[in-house]
């Protein structure tokens, strides 16, 4: 029987994960390196190869124009949206981009699910790798705050990395799941879930009944474009107007950027556990930045993020017509709620101690794990009513919106509506679908526009009814009847942002030379691309601590550096990847004290003239 | 009385098996889930009498149940035709469960259903007992839009705020009492309905809902208004 998976396709990291019949619980899938972690970074070589995950993560360093993170901000919309992100994101968007954003990697063009989908491949080979068997069937987790585009976009990867999508789960209510089977809990629970990408808060109630367990959704919130990454950016806006102060501009140096995001992201996590934190940076003039950062200054930096997160978590309490005292119990989900400043600002709210036992970072993949055994038959006693995040309505005279389906209605949900025409001898009946709450359907995000066609004849004589339904995954479907005739009406739905589905076709066509390589040689080309980075990096350290302190090097460490990139390149000729994989190690261990030394160098030359005092 | 128009027909067969199913949801026979029978209303396929107070508890545990039987998690081997009907029926129930425990929405739900739900025909019109009100806080409002588009003095718009506050409250107790006396109608209508009422008793309780709910409407937008003119203040 084939094996259904969990996916939790993450802003910053995703992870597959897998409920073995014969165990309790479910486990999230380590990849190469022992890690379940994959690094949502994709890059794309000159030989035209893909590389993704942590090997891709270090192209960041190396090759940025030609590797991508954070893709899934730019899932579902439109290249207008992205202006705002364009400001601190290196995506490097296709001019020609229209409806769909194209992204530019190297010297091709990529829509985002394509992107995606190579992220999706990727975890699908560490799973086929841990069965030893092929995997083609998952259930992959979305924002619970994603519009209907933002879904399909994400469904589209699915099936372009060749995965059968049997449903696509919110991840606060993933998460619920698996807190829910972990703790054996009832009652009124908030999962407060604060990844890297995005914010989504949901209210849940768990009610035992005679035929098992049911987490029902009562109301859902979010941001889908609030996350760790607004973190990272508003320490990179301070460093980067303090690294200008000093006479460097780092706009001109993108590696640089790349690294300095790096050792800011490194900072933001030690101030998760420590008092304060320094930042080392060394410049591409040979300076150094250094600069001490206290946690009450980071908090006082982030404080106005972290705030963002409470409207929604208000709005999805008035929702469920509930008190913050009425909940039972609070969830945290997402790499973000580790940061003590949210933790704070929960336990506040709520007036409880929010719940951290499980990894925050695993908790969604192993939701979506116990979602899937459930759709494959295997847990027959627990069932998930999962509601709508948006209103769903459609444009009437005026750019009004009419709404048919209201926000936080449980999933599938459906609403008919009838027209007609309006004047003699008209043959088209035009219909605009939007999604949101405002008023005016300029300020809603609009779906799709389709035209119902009619005979010509009298005004108002046509009866065509339109059916909307909302699925279990929250994608809309569109269906009309011709009342009149009493006959099935076709249309065609154009989605205003994303692909329709002879371009999917055409992509999983092309993506036919991105398919199924064999095992070992996709090994090889991974452990390939990982050696060159390292060997790049190295070399280039080399030159620089050449240039910079010539002699200073000691022989035998030079020497065991250089020895390590000889073998390493000499193992790359040929084709044993785990040769490959060992010799990298053996170049990276004796490239340490190398890395280290430079470090030293960089710091003891800022700091070089001044008193302790100063520093 | 003859409750709306509900004759729920009984003579289906089963789509799979051919057995007669007596209007059930799956085949007696084979246990293959069947489309919602002709003339079903969100009452019926709740198991509830066509009566306007109910037991939310009661309606709750009607819709868990149904939806363990019908949701398509539970249809993912399922073919295709199933597979449609799993999402026809728990969309249908969801949208029933969520009509029904809204006490407005039910009674607008009921009026549909026998064609006797009417939207004002003067949707501008106040109603009487308000008209002096509403003409008071349509002057406020001008003086308040008036006052902040010529930048006026904080102590002028803190009054000005005072007084919508208060017509807000003013109408959101109008709102209350309108609630109050669309449940005391729809108490009637269950009266009605025990006592086998005849149609013309009937159609005449309805009339008086559909008042009620236009009025209700009326209010209602008054009160969004306000509050949409305090939230830009």
């Amino acid at each position: 029987m084939p094996r259904t998976v969990g996916i939790d396709l993450g802003t910053t990291y995703s992870l597959i994960a897998y409920q073995d019949k014969r165990e309790a619980r479910p486990k999230c899938i380590p990849g190469p390196y022992g890690t379940p972690l994959c690094p949502s970074v994709v890059s794309v070589d000159a030989d035209g190869s893909i590389i993704v995950g942590q090997a891709a993560q270090r192209r960041l360093l190396t090759q940025p124009e030609r590797t991508i993170y954070s893709v899934k901000r730019l899932m579902g919309r439109g290249p207008a949206d992205v202006q705002d992100e364009l400001k601190i994101f290196p995506f490097r968007i296709d001019p020609a981009s229209k409806n769909v954003i194209r992204v530019r990697l190297g010297e091709r063009v990529f829509t985002p699910p394509e992107i995606s989908a190579f992220i999706l491949r990727e975890l699908k080979s560490w799973a086929e790798n841990y069965f030893q068997d092929s995997v083609s069937r998952a259930v992959i987790t979305v924002p619970a705050y994603f519009n209907d585009a933002q879904r399909q976009a994400t469904r589209d990867a699915g099936r372009l990395a060749g995965l059968e999508v049997l449903r696509l789960v919110n991840e606060p209510t993933a998460a619920a799941l698996a807190y829910g089977l972990h703790e054996q809990k009832r009652g009124k629970v908030a999962v407060y879930d604060f990844g890297g990408g995005t914010f989504d808060i949901s209210i849940l109630k768990l009610i035992s009944t005679s035929d098992g367990d049911i987490y029902q959704v009562l109301s859902t919130n979010g941001d889908t474009h609030l996350g760790g990454d607004d973190i990272d950016n508003a320490l990179q806006s301070l460093a980067r107007e303090e690294i200008r102060g000093l006479g460097v501009d780092l706009a001109a140096h993108p590696d640089t950027v790349q690294e300095l995001r790096k050792a800011l992201i490194a900072a933001k996590h030690e101030l998760s556990d420590a008092d304060k934190t320094a930042i080392k940076f060394p410049l591409p003039d040979g300076n150094v930045y250094f600069r001490e950062i206290s946690r009450a200054e980071y908090e006082r930096l982030i404080r106005p993020i972290v705030d963002r997160t409470m409207g929604p978590v208000r709005q999805a309490l008035a929702d469920a017509k509930l008190k913050p005292a009425e909940i039972e119990e609070v969830v945290l989900v997402g790499g973000s709620t580790r940061v003590p400043l949210v933790r704070q600002t929960v336990e506040q709210f709520f007036g409880r101690k929010p719940h951290a036992e499980l990894n925050p970072d695993e908790v969604v993949a192993l939701g979506a794990a116990v979602q899937a055994d459930i759709l494959e038959g295997g847990v027959n006693d627990m069932l998930l009513l999962d509601v709508t995040p948006l209103s769903l309505g459609i444009e009437t005279m005026g750019g009004v919106v009419a709404k048919i389906i209201p926000r936080n209605s449980t999933v599938p949900a459906s609403a008919q509506e009838l027209f007609t025409t309006g004047v003699e001898n008209q043959t088209g009946i035009d219909i605009h679908v939007l999604q949101g709450e405002r008023e005016l359907a300029k300020d809603c995000r609009s779906l799709a526009r389709f035209q119902l066609k009619v005979p010509p004849g009298p005004a108002g004589l046509a009866r065509i009814e339109v059916k909307f339904l909302i699925d279990a995954s929250g994608i809309l479907q569109v269906s009309a009847s011709d009342l009149r005739a009493g006959t099935e009406h076709s249309i065609e739905v154009q989605p205003t942002y994303g692909l329709d589905d002879a371009e999917v076709e055409r992509m999983l066509e092309e993506s036919i030379e991105f398919a199924e390589q064999d095992f070992s040689e996709r090994q090889l080309i991974e452990a390939r691309n990982e050696a060159e980075s390292v060997l790049t990096l190295t070399e280039r350290a080399l030159a620089r601590e050449k240039s910079e302190a010539p002699g200073e090097l000691p022989e035998e460490e030079r020497r065991s550096v250089e020895d390590a990139v000889v073998a390493l390149r000499e193992s790359l000729a040929g084709t044993d990847y785990k040769r490959v994989r060992a010799l990298t190690d053996v170049l990276n261990q004796a490239s340490t004290p190398l890395a280290e030394r430079m470090m030293n160098r960089a710091l003891a030359t800022a700091l070089e003239g001044k008193k302790l005092g100063e520093v | 009385m003859n409750a709306a128009s509900t004759t729920v027909t009984l003579s289906a067969t089963c789509r799979n098996c051919s057995a007669p199913t007596n209007g059930a949801l799956f085949c007696p026979s084979c246990g293959k889930i069947q489309p919602l029978p002709r003339g079903a209303d969100y009452f019926s396929f709740l198991g509830l009498p066509q009566k306007l107070t109910l037991d939310l508890d009661t309606l709750e545990q009607r819709f868990h149940s149904l939806s363990w039987k019908l949701h398509p998690d539970h249809f993912v081997r399922a073919t295709e035709e199933e597979k449609q009907l799993s999402l026809d029926l728990s969309s249908q129930l969801n949208d029933a469960y969520r009509t029904l425990r809204d006490p407005v929405a039910r009674v607008e739900y009921l009026l549909s259903l026998s064609g006797m739900r009417k939207e004002g025909q003067k949707k501008q019109q106040a109603p009487p007992e308000l008209l002096e009100e509403v003409f008071e806080l349509n002057e406020s409002l001008d003086e308040l839009r008036e006052a902040r588009d010529s930048g006026g003095s904080p102590e002028q718009m803190q009054g000005l705020r005072a007084k919508l506050e208060s017509a807000q409250h003013k109408f959101e107790s109008s709102l209350a009492d309108v609630d109050q006396e669309l449940a005391g109608v729809g108490k009637d209508w269950d009266a009605a309905i025990d006592s086998a009422a005849d149609e013309a008793a009937g159609k005449k309780l309805m009339e008086r809902m559909n008042e009620v709910l236009n009025r209700r409407s009326y209010i209602r937008n008054l009160v969004n208004g306000v509050r949409q003119e305090l939230a830009v203040t």
